[in-house]
């Protein structure tokens, strides 16, 4: 049997939850050795395979049209989707922006900012995303599996990951469900 | 009557009236509870503790649900999980609970662990993002509303254990908000900074400010002690980590404060900001220098060795009474018994114990209740004592009882805090204090109210009702219905302070130990009367005989054991005459400045030893944090003195503890 295939992506998101998968240190080998890690932000591979992946893993909350179509895109070709982390849990620091308008956060990042002089203007590509209402992944596709934490621990991650490569879901509670 | 129920197929025997919460707990069941506390009164808010009982339609919240004979009960079945979740669910939807940066997450939440402990991975419906406010006015703690689950543990702790009601609520539904009086910031309401509400908070809402992110509850150490801040002697919990003290906690199974503080004992503690003596000091050409301790010593030992045994002119001692009993008592051995001086006292020189001791050396026996007076009363005197400024939580025992109706007469010609809270409020005339309380006697002799009679005569036609309202300024009216109130009270308490014991003579004194018997507060079969004493060893200062007034009379050297106490003004300009002065200190003060030698001593937190509290319970304190390297304890430094001058101690204090009679019953 082909060894589960495996892929992550990021959105509105700081990489920690990356860092701290990354933290599971040489476990990772044997990770590599249980299942094929396909696409991620910090691998060579861009997109999960237009075949489809077994689990797919977004990290990162829903913060504009951009992340919104990598999100439909990554359950779409996933069999299981995985959202890890707060921001993708439920919104995590990113959605403190909806406390605010979006154009007072706008105005405040590219044209207060101290360090921005008279020049400032919010950029307004056609090419750019749009923004939206700060979402967790779970309001826009269907997760099956939510990791909590900011980050989550190492430990916990090598857990689910090593629980989904040999084709079982994990149970996130007990010694799995805490914050460190 | 006991009743026999089942919870989860377990066969429970309890008094009727028990709570199924509270049966379940006795039968090592825990069902989870969020607005439930064991010191407050069942509330029924939070419905997290929903229980399935046979034959009832619906869940049932366990901790206002009484037992009933054959009770059939199930805590823990998916129709209560479900109901749990959804409790929960409902509750992170309606604010703003981001864990990730609070310093409760991690273990010390009690929302978070709720819903760890149903399994909750993330939150099935989404708050809407509405902002609330963040309320940082208050000089210890920040109130955020975000994290509020409007359990109103606060609002409970703050009117059943305290009896400020300065929390409540506003608004309803989703609109439902924490305020403090008539919604002012939380900085500049009628809070006491007493901090039950920050003991009792379950999650982040209200958050100390002083050990925020310093240590969680798995991180610290907690230090059982006694509070060293006044006589009530409150127990404490003391949160160490790493030799730092990062909060102080009232201790929920201590007998006195049963878990509240005052902002004295729980908050003041952790303000100091004075200098730390590290090492002795030996003053060398006008300038106090670093000495070791063997030079230190060698030092005191050269200078009083030849006043031993001299009395008038020898050596004045005086030790402050927030010292534990131990030290208390190698410190009388020291210099009254082995080194003769007839001039060994304590800096408060029995200004609160002094008179009331005199009281029971005359009667033969104790007269003093203990704080259930205050727990019980249904009608509470206080005189010439300020029980919101000081002995807070003793004044906390008085307060929440208010809205049940007890009567509070205060009586004060001074102004005094108690006096806004007072039923009768009495400011008389000064000096007219005895014929107030005498006119009150005569007044319940009249209108033949009394139990019993007073020991002395009264006789009425001296102390006519317009006569003592002339004399003490007070309206007949008045003194006519306090002493009816007096007299109708079934459980009537007395309170008194320095504003009794501060005077010379005890009439005052024992005119009011004479209404209390009137009104049946003092008989063979007890006493609701109270002395609040003063520091935390007071009595037993007292006791040993520590309580005469200091007399300066050409001594030639004083000693002077203030330990982290403050030593007033008076005090320094009374001993700045002496030629010879040791200070035994903890902390640099205008005291340690005008020493000769000072010796550097444990602070309150890292004593260990007895502390006798104004009920005469023997409590212990305990160390909760090592000292410096060159600091010693009270008792190690007595001993060194006695060493270096070649006398010897014993360490009998519980013996002399027993020698004069005491104003209430020792409870050792």
């Amino acid at each position: 049997m082909a060894k589960p295939k495996v892929s992550s992506d990021w959105l509105a998101a700081c990489a920690g939850c990356h860092m701290s998968l990354l933290d599971m240190d040489e476990r990772i080998i044997k990770l590599a050795e249980l299942a094929d890690i396909r696409a991620t932000p910090i691998t060579d591979l861009k997109e999960p395979d237009e075949s489809g992946v077994d689990v797919g893993i977004l990290t990162g909350a829903v913060n504009n049209t951009a992340n919104e179509e990598v999100a439909y895109r990554m359950r779409e070709r996933s069999k299981i989707l995985v959202a890890l982390g707060d921001c993708a849990v439920f919104g995590g620091v990113v959605a403190m922006r909806n406390f605010f308008k979006l154009e007072d956060a706008l105005n405040r990042a590219y044209i207060e900012t101290e360090s921005t002089d008279d020049e400032g203007k919010i950029p307004s590509s056609p090419q750019l995303g749009v923004p939206t209402e700060v979402r967790a992944v779970g309001e826009v596709v269907k997760v099956d599996i939510c990791v909590p934490g900011c980050p989550p621990e190492a430990d916990v991650i090598f857990y689910a990951l090593s629980e989904l490569a040999q084709g079982r879901l994990p149970e996130i509670k007990g010694d799995m469900l805490h914050w460190h | 009557m006991t009743i026999k129920l089942t919870i989860n197929d377990q066969a429970i025997e309890v008094p009727a009236g028990t709570t199924v919460l509270r049966a379940a707990e006795q039968a090592g069941i825990t069902i989870p509870t969020l607005c439930d506390h064991p010191h407050l009164v069942p509330y029924g808010g939070c419905r997290l503790c929903v229980v399935e009982v046979e034959g009832v339609r619906t869940l049932q919240p366990s901790c206002t649900l009484p037992v009933s004979q054959g009770m059939v009960v199930r805590t823990n079945t998916p129709k209560t999980r479900e109901a749990r979740e959804f409790v929960l669910t409902l509750l992170f939807s309606e604010r703003n609970h981001f864990c990730m940066y609070c310093q409760m997450s991690g273990g010390d939440c009690e929302l978070q662990n709720a819903a760890y402990g149903e399994c909750m991975t993330h939150w099935p419906l989404q708050p809407n993002w509405q902002p609330y406010a963040v309320d940082a006015s208050h000089d210890y703690f920040v109130l955020d509303h975000n994290r509020c689950i409007l359990c109103r543990r606060c609002v409970r702790a703050c009117g059943e254990l305290v009896g400020n009601f300065t929390l409540g609520m506003q608004e309803r539904g989703a609109a439902s908000i924490l305020v403090a009086d008539l919604d002012v910031p939380l900085g500049d309401s009628t809070c006491v900074s007493c901090g039950t509400c920050l003991q009792v908070c379950p999650t982040g809402a209200i958050i100390d400010r002083g050990s925020a992110y310093r240590g969680q509850e798995t991180h610290v150490q907690r230090v059982k002690s006694t509070c060293a801040g006044c006589s009530v002697g409150c127990g404490i919990d003391m949160l160490v980590r790493d030799n730092h003290l990062v909060r102080i906690e009232g201790n929920w199974d201590a007998p006195v404060n049963e878990g509240v503080l005052c902002e004295k004992g729980r908050f003041q503690p952790l303000k100091e900001d004075r200098e730390r003596i590290l090492t002795p000091l030996v003053r060398e050409k006008g300038e106090l220098k670093p000495a070791t301790w063997a030079e230190a010593l060698s030092v005191v030992a050269g200078k009083l060795k030849p006043l031993v045994g001299q009395n008038g002119h020898g050596i004045a001692a005086l030790a402050s009474t927030r010292l534990p009993v131990e030290a208390l008592h190698t410190f009388k051995q020291l210099f009254a018994a082995q080194m003769g001086s007839d001039m060994v006292t304590s800096i408060e020189e029995g200004v609160t114990t002094a008179l009331p001791g005199w009281v029971a050396h005359e009667l033969g026996h104790p007269f003093e209740g203990d704080l259930s007076a205050l727990k019980t009363a249904d009608c509470v005197l206080a005189m010439g004592v300020d029980l919101v400024d000081n002995h807070q939580v003793a004044g906390f025992l008085v307060k929440r009882n208010l809205p049940k109706g007890i009567g509070l007469i205060v009586i004060d010609p001074f102004d005094n805090e108690l006096h806004n809270l007072a039923d009768y409020s009495l400011r008389p005339k000064k000096g007219s204090d005895y014929d107030l309380l005498v006119g009150l006697s005569a007044e319940i002799i009249r209108s033949s109210l009394g139990q019993s009679q007073p020991s002395e005569p009264v006789d009425l036609a001296k102390h006519k009702l317009a006569d003592v309202s002339r004399v003490t300024g007070i309206p007949q009216e008045t003194i006519k219905a306090v002493a009816q109130r007096l007299a109708a009270a079934q459980k009537p308490a007395f309170v008194y302070g320095k504003g009794i014991t501060r005077g010379g003579f005890p009439t005052v004194l024992k005119a009011l130990l004479d209404l209390a018997r009137q009104v049946g507060a003092l008989s063979e079969e007890g006493s609701m009367v109270l002395g609040v004493k003063g520091e935390a060893n007071s009595m037993a200062a007292h006791l040993y005989g520590l309580d005469k007034m200091f007399q300066a009379k050409d001594q030639q050297a004083a000693y002077l054991v203030v330990g982290d106490d403050y030593a007033s003004q008076r005090l320094v300009r009374r001993l700045e005459a002496v030629p010879f002065k040791v200070v035994q200190a903890s902390y640099a003060s205008p005291l340690t400045a005008i020493a000769d030698v000072v010796l550097p001593v444990e602070m309150w937190a890292e004593q260990t030893g007895h502390f006798l509290n104004l009920e005469g319970r023997l409590q212990a304190v305990q160390r909760g944090l090592t000292p410096p390297a060159e600091v010693r304890s009270h008792v190690d430094i007595f001993a060194a003195v006695a060493a270096q001058l070649e006398l010897s101690l014993d360490s009998a204090w519980q013996d002399e503890l027993t020698k004069r009679v005491p104003t209430n019953a020792l409870v050792m």
